[in-house]
């Protein structure tokens, strides 16, 4: 680092009471702080009631449906419902608290017929100064809208295609860090940049997973977002999100040679307007999610889009209604989605009815033009989401 | 990098003069209120809400992150009142002088008395019961004064050289505040104690009634947060009609469907109170009390 460069880092982090004391004064505080240091690394006390007194927020959101298909099931999720029949989407465990005044931990843990599944576990600075934040551990990419969101808080009984198609059945999420950063401009600007392990299976699909540890810094992929937000009126607001990720590309399993990279960039609305009069808690939002993805393959290059479009009125604090389109192009001898060689679209229109704020029940019905099937199949849904406990507050 | 561009560097990074107001945001209009007046000239606040927003169900406008991010301190009403939007908020803003327990971390729960404070465990099936206790002290002056007082010690704190204008701003309103309250007690304990019952919307308004001595026999929700529904409305009308003044009380941000029709048919009286002092227009918090209060009396001394 440049001498100059030190020189700002300390003067930005130095605290004021420092340009105000003599050298006597700065003496015997430094004394006094270094014998308070050695005092409190003293072991404490053992105590058998540790945890008393110390807020853990938690609580169990539980997520179940029932669907039926005229056709091939099409969900690409893998939390959505399953194919004909119920399906557990999960019950996720939820837990966050500050640790000290630095740090607070979050976690997500789902809970399915078959697995339990480390979602989420991240812990997050609270205290680093001019607007930077950094978090580590497993946590979704933030990158769009809906991928770095759980169930909970969609307004679809299941994935968007984009998502599942472009980043995977769970999306995109991995081991790593990430450092945030809020600009200091008179409108809500955050930039964010992490590095992370892909994760097998689940999850990053166009990257290369590693197993084992990391050769290099190139076995990780890097996600960066910039996510602005302008109040249009008091009563309307848009969120405006610009995403990149790039990593090694994932190639086929009977392919040798080295794969390239995989670029996927992406551009989210959100567009919210409640007025404030409204005593029936009235709400309109529209989203809407692109992604662009290319892969160098050996030998080839792939090239693919994904879209959605989604409309929800809330009606009142009991009842809503949702429409979403959603759009997916396709590439012939694709090792990902071998059949998938043509627009794929979806529609999908739901209701829900939530009897409290902390239950809700949910119709939804959808037609899917796959491209591997001539026929539209035809589908509905019914999801039941139930939440006990003190969940913490969503975001916008 | 010129010794020039190092120098105004150097000056922009640097922690501002203690001489600058002190930057509060509160969560409620009233509350926001409340800190104009202690504050004085010696500080700037802005309300998160505007107050017709029931501050249960706020959105979390990402435009509230800039304005914590440069707050020296936040005020909230607390008891999970703001659970459900202020702590994503605070945690974006990373301004670690808002942390639970800084001294720029106000939360006005704990220094007023606390009604409807749950014995054992709560639970759900209740309706939205807060465990701490009923969150919306800020319909009572009493509480109001105690917040008034305590907010000027921590400003004190905070920004030590206007102490005095905090403390003796805040003494001020506390004691108008109190004569305030005192007067509207008598003045309703002047009525019959049979026309003191009123009909409530919603269980907000238990302070309300603490500090004006009136009772609320029966509310619109048959539990916290639940809305009403056919067989519970049918006994609400039932027990309307057999008050001798047959007022409703509900706060602006409700729907009034059901009210509407329920003083249609039991020949009452509906009254809209206001959620928050009109903190946006110039209000005080004192002109917020005496709009709730001015249209009850009159409706229970018909």
């Amino acid at each position: 680092m440049k001498p100059t460069l030190l020189l700002l880092a300390a003067a930005s982090l130095a605290p004021s009471l420092a340009f105000a004391q003599t050298s006597d004064e700065e003496a015997a505080l430094a004394a006094a702080l270094a014998a308070d240091t050695a005092e409190a690394a003293a072991p404490a006390p053992a105590s058998n009631d540790a945890s008393a007194g110390v807020k853990l927020d938690q609580a169990f959101i539980l997520d179940v449906s029932a669907a039926a298909f005229d056709g091939e099931r099409t969900e690409g999720g893998g939390h959505d419902p399953a194919g004909n029949g119920f399906t557990l989407q999960g019950l996720e465990w939820a837990v966050g608290s500050n640790i000290d005044s630095f740090f607070r931990i979050d976690a997500n843990i789902v809970f399915t017929l078959e697995a339990i599944e480390f979602e989420e576990g991240y812990a997050t600075t609270t205290a680093l100064p001019l607007g930077l934040q950094a978090r580590a551990g497993q946590f979704l990419s933030r990158f769009g809208r809906a991928n770095p969101t759980h169930p909970h808080s969609w307004s679809f009984a299941d994935t968007p295609i984009a998502v599942t198609k472009m980043l995977g059945e769970d999306g995109s999420r991995g081991l790593g860090a990430e450092l945030s950063w809020l600009a200091p401009t008179p409108w809500y600007a955050m930039a964010y940049l992490s590095w992370q392990t892909p994760s097998d299976g689940c999850c990053n699909r166009a990257f290369a997973t590693v197993d084992g540890p990391i050769n290099d810094a190139s076995d990780l992929y890097a996600t960066g977002r910039l996510e602005q937000f302008f109040e249009l009126t008091s009563d309307l607001g848009l969120n405006w999100g610009l995403s990149a990720q790039t990593g090694n590309a994932a190639r086929a399993d009977e392919e040798t040679a080295s794969a390239g990279t995989t670029t996927i960039v992406g551009s989210d609305l959100y567009l919210r307007f409640k007025p404030s009069d409204s005593t029936l808690r009235r709400a309109t939002a529209l989203t809407a999610e692109f992604m662009h993805r290319r892969r160098a393959l050996p030998g080839r290059t792939l090239e693919d889009d994904a879209a959605y479009a989604q409309f929800v009125q809330v009606l009142s604090p009991a009842w809503e209604a949702g429409a979403r389109y959603e759009w997916a192009t396709g590439n012939e001898s694709d090792p990902l989605d071998p059949d998938w060689t043509s627009d794929r679209t979806r529609a999908s229109l739901q209701a829900t009815y939530y009897p409290s704020h902390f239950s809700r029940l949910r119709l939804q019905l959808l037609a899917d033009k796959l491209p591997w099937q001539t026929d539209t199949t035809l589908g509905g849904l019914l999801a039941l989401e139930v939440i006990a406990g003190a969940h913490g507050a969503h975001a916008y | 990098m010129k010794l020039s561009h190092l120098v105004l560097a150097l000056l922009l990074l640097l922690p501002l003069p203690a001489s600058a107001a002190v930057k509060v945001v509160a969560t409620l209009p009233s509350l926001a209120a409340i800190a104009r007046e202690v504050g004085g000239a010696d500080a700037t606040v802005e309300s998160m809400l505007p107050p017709n927003i029931d501050p249960h169900f706020a959105d979390a406008k990402p435009s509230l992150v800039v304005t914590l991010s440069r707050a020296d301190l936040l005020v909230e009403n607390g008891l999970e009142l703001e659970i459900g939007w202020l702590p994503a908020l605070v945690l974006q803003s990373r301004n670690a002088k808002l942390a639970q327990g800084a001294n720029g971390r106000f939360d006005a729960s704990t220094v007023v008395r606390r009604l409807e404070v749950p014995r054992g465990a709560v639970d759900r099936a209740q309706g939205d019961v807060h465990p701490g206790g009923n969150p919306h002290f800020l319909y009572d002056p009493r509480a109001a004064a105690a917040v008034a007082r305590a907010l000027a010690t921590r400003l004190a704190a905070i920004d030590p050289t206007h102490a005095a204008g905090y403390q003796s701003r805040a003494a001020a309103m506390a004691t108008e505040l109190e004569s305030f309250g005192r007067a509207q007690t008598a003045a309703f304990a002047a009525l019959p104690a049979a026309n003191r019952a009123v009909v409530t919307y919603h269980r907000s308004l238990i302070y309300l009634c603490d500090w004006l001595g009136l009772t609320s026999p029966i509310s619109v929700e048959p539990r916290p947060g639940v809305a009403p529904n056919p067989a519970h409305v049918a006994k609400v009308l039932a027990q309307l009609k057999t008050l001798p003044k047959r007022v409703i009380l509900q706060e602006e941000f409700y729907p009034t469907s059901t009210t509407s029709t329920l003083a249609r048919l039991g020949s009452a009286t509906l009254i809209s109170i206001e959620g928050g002092t009109r903190f946006d227009k110039g209000k005080r918090y004192i002109d917020h009390l005496r709009a709730i209060s001015a249209p009850i009396l009159a409706a229970l001394s018909r």
